[in-house]
């Protein structure tokens, strides 16, 4: 799979209020959120989002409560009008599509799963899975078989008849990703999909999601505030804050080369040696020289290494992939990797 | 003299009030005061009447009195009033054939199929034996003391017209929920018709439509009773959870879909509470509208306060009580029944 852009946000700006041209003439010229709401009397949403999204990736977008996260995602499918930019899917600028199209977009392209569920409390558990197919057209009898499946894909055998309120949380959002699935669209937007469970639920459907995306390559948007979450399941992290990007990229990079001290906050717990991989942190050559104490592969995280070395911190390990040698990693490298990153310019990126 | 001479005259009006001098009608007051002779002595701050209508026609004659108020609203009324009642009469005509045939259908039936059909009814809206028996034993009670055939006629009645509510009130409520500016134009009208009293509904439709019809009784509890089912179904769409709206306009649905697959289904719960008050208020006015011979019980109670039959008044106030009961316990068994399904 190609890394090709599915979707491409250029220079988005959303700002919410009675005239939001006026007020983005002063963002453009630099006005900041706050002095935007207390002289303006306007909230400043986003300000220049650019983020390529990814064909067959997880890419997520992270930030806190009020980061404009919810929104940024509300924008792909026009749930919400940008008040400036555009937003290219497959090249194509979404924001010129007219109802019909747009509404064939929400079909066809994307799916949605929603923080809330926001299953039909009057529809029972099939007939809520299959909605995409139901407001195509179909009947309970076409759609049947195709939601059956899901369901037992997403492991909800036997549940078929019954209502949403006799489910549990993370049931009821099973039920919600069979029917992103069933309406069988390239485009996956999961909006907080996971925080309102519990965090082994949540644990568990993470699980899920990786294993589905192993299986269907979708192209998938997912917004959280849970950093685990993110670095767990992202390819590709965009982190904002106060409607703006702060970084975005590769996670393991982030990880190890954060540029605001905002993301340096964000980090500052994180189980290092359990998110960052072989591959972030090894030397790359072919020589085949030293004497090395073992194979690890590059998609390892430091942990397996870690218990691998036993904790002598002399051993060499060589890096293979497919056999094949690509690199070596030295356990004080590694050991250096894990020193929480400071605010201090200098970080400690071996790449 | 009049207090209100100076004013008069500092506006130069005076030639345009002594037009008015020449006649017109002379009331009791003047009557009197001419009798008296004299004028009493100009008047003191203290007695400075409020420049009302009638005060200032004292002082100029051409001003009109507040009776030609009452009066020309009564002339207008009865000058629209034949025209308005050419497009009323054909437009409520069919409620007129509603209620004269369910009237008919009811009294005609004999009571042995009647009475089992209501049961039958009751026990497919509420699925419950006890409300089945309550309403069994309630209608039996009625007409073992005679009083079935009223008692069929006032559900006649109240039958007919909830069911155009439903069938008008529903559409409006949507009608509102989607649009601010309908709600808007639509609440102080509903105000109006709630607040105003229920014998001032009678009035204008005495004029417009004649007594012997049975639609100007309809109309009024048709007025009345409406209100509560639109309120409540637009609250009841405004009300549906906007998670689920999100998800239903993400998932590409046409506002058409949306309404009939989740905000109606959704706002049920709520509509269904709008139908209940509507039914209970139907019953109240169609007491009230026994005074435009609406039949029914509340024409017996409309007996028992004119001819002081204290007897008949009380059974029959009771009957009404027991009709209430049957339809409001039957209405919210079936609101519960909506409500359990739906629980989140």
């Amino acid at each position: 799979m190609a890394n090709d852009i599915k979707i491409s946000i250029k220079n988005l700006y959303k700002i919410f209020g009675p005239t939001p041209d006026v007020a983005l003439e002063y963002v453009k010229r630099g006005m900041n959120k706050a002095d935007l709401l207390d002289q303006q009397n306007h909230v400043l949403g986003l300000r220049d989002i650019n983020v390529d999204i990814l064909d067959g990736k997880i890419t997520v977008i992270m930030g806190l409560s009020g980061s404009g996260k919810s929104t940024l995602i509300r924008h792909l499918n026009r749930l919400i009008e940008p008040t400036a930019g555009e937003i290219r899917l497959d090249g194509k600028n979404v924001l010129d599509l007219n109802e019909e199209q747009l509404r064939q977009l929400r079909r066809e392209q994307m799916s949605m799963v929603f923080q809330k569920f926001a299953l039909l409390p009057h529809k029972t558990v099939l007939e809520n899975t299959g909605m995409a197919l139901n407001i195509r057209g179909s009947k309970t009898e076409d759609f049947e078989s195709e939601a059956v499946k899901w369901l037992a894909r997403v492991g909800l055998e036997g549940n078929e008849n019954q209502y949403p309120h006799q489910l549990s949380g993370g049931m009821q959002q099973r039920v919600g990703i069979a029917r992103a699935l069933v309406s069988n669209s390239p485009i996956m937007l999961m909006d907080e999909a996971f925080s309102a469970l519990d965090p082994l639920i949540r644990s568990d459907m993470q699980d899920l999601l990786l294993e589905l995306q192993d299986e269907l390559q979708k192209t998938i948007v997912f917004i959280t505030h849970d950093l685990d979450e993110a670095l767990k399941l992202s390819e590709h992290l965009v982190i904002l804050k106060d409607g703006e990007v702060v970084q975005q990229g590769d996670p393991q990079d982030i990880l190890l080369n954060p540029n605001d001290p905002y993301i340096e906050a964000f980090i500052h717990d994180i189980n290092r040696a359990r998110v960052l991989r072989v591959r972030s942190i090894m030397k790359k050559h072919a020589d085949n020289d030293a004497d090395y104490a073992g194979d690890i592969a590059e998609k390892d995280n430091l942990e397996t290494v870690l218990s691998r070395s036993g904790g002598d911190t002399d051993k060499i390990f060589r890096v293979v992939r497919n056999g094949e040698m690509v690199g070596s990693l030295c356990m004080k490298d590694l050991t250096r990797a894990l020193v929480p990153t400071v605010a201090s310019p200098e970080t400690n990126h071996q790449g | 003299m009049a207090t209100y001479d100076s004013l008069f005259s500092a506006l130069g009006l005076e030639d345009w009030c002594a037009k008015g001098k020449e006649d017109g009608p002379m009331s009791m007051a003047d009557l009197l005061a001419k009798s008296k002779g004299k004028d009493a002595e100009p008047e003191s701050l203290w007695d400075l009447p409020f420049p009302s209508m009638d005060a200032l026609n004292d002082s100029c004659a051409a001003f009109p009195q507040s009776r030609e108020l009452t009066k020309g609203l009564e002339q207008g009324f009865l000058a629209i009033k034949d025209n308005l009642s050419l497009v009323l009469d054909p437009l409520t005509q069919p409620l007129s054939w509603f209620l004269d045939s369910a009237l008919y259908g009811m009294l005609n039936t004999p009571w042995w199929i009647i009475i089992p059909i209501m049961l039958a009814i009751v026990f497919l809206v509420t699925k419950s034996w006890k409300l089945v028996a309550l309403v069994a034993g309630s209608i039996c009670l009625l007409a073992f003391i005679d009083y079935y055939v009223y008692a069929m006629q006032t559900l006649a009645i109240i039958f007919v017209c909830a069911f155009l509510c439903v069938l008008f009130g529903v559409p409006i409520g949507i009608a509102m929920s989607r649009s601010d500016t309908m709600q808007r134009l639509t609440i102080p009208v509903l105000d109006m018709l709630q607040t105003l009293p229920p014998f001032v509904y009678l009035i204008p439709l005495i004029f417009l439509f004649s007594v012997t019809e049975s639609k100007l009784y309809g109309i009024a509890i048709i007025l009345y009773a409406i209100v509560p089912v639109v309120r409540l179904t637009n609250l009841g769409i405004r009300l549906v959870d906007k998670d689920v709206i999100e998800a239903a306009d993400a998932f590409g649905m046409t506002p058409r879909q949306k309404l009939f697959k989740v905000q109606i289904p959704l706002a049920l719960p709520n509509i269904m509470a709008g139908v209940n008050q509507t039914i209970m208020m139907s019953l109240a006015m169609v007491v009230i509208a026994s005074l435009v011979s609406a039949p029914g019980l509340g024409v017996l109670v409309l007996r028992g306060i004119r001819n002081l039959e204290l007897g008949v008044g009380l059974v029959s106030g009771l009957g009404i009580v027991i009709l209430a009961v049957i339809l409001d316990r039957v209405t919210k068994a079936s609101l519960a029944r909506i409500n359990a399904s739906q629980k989140q």
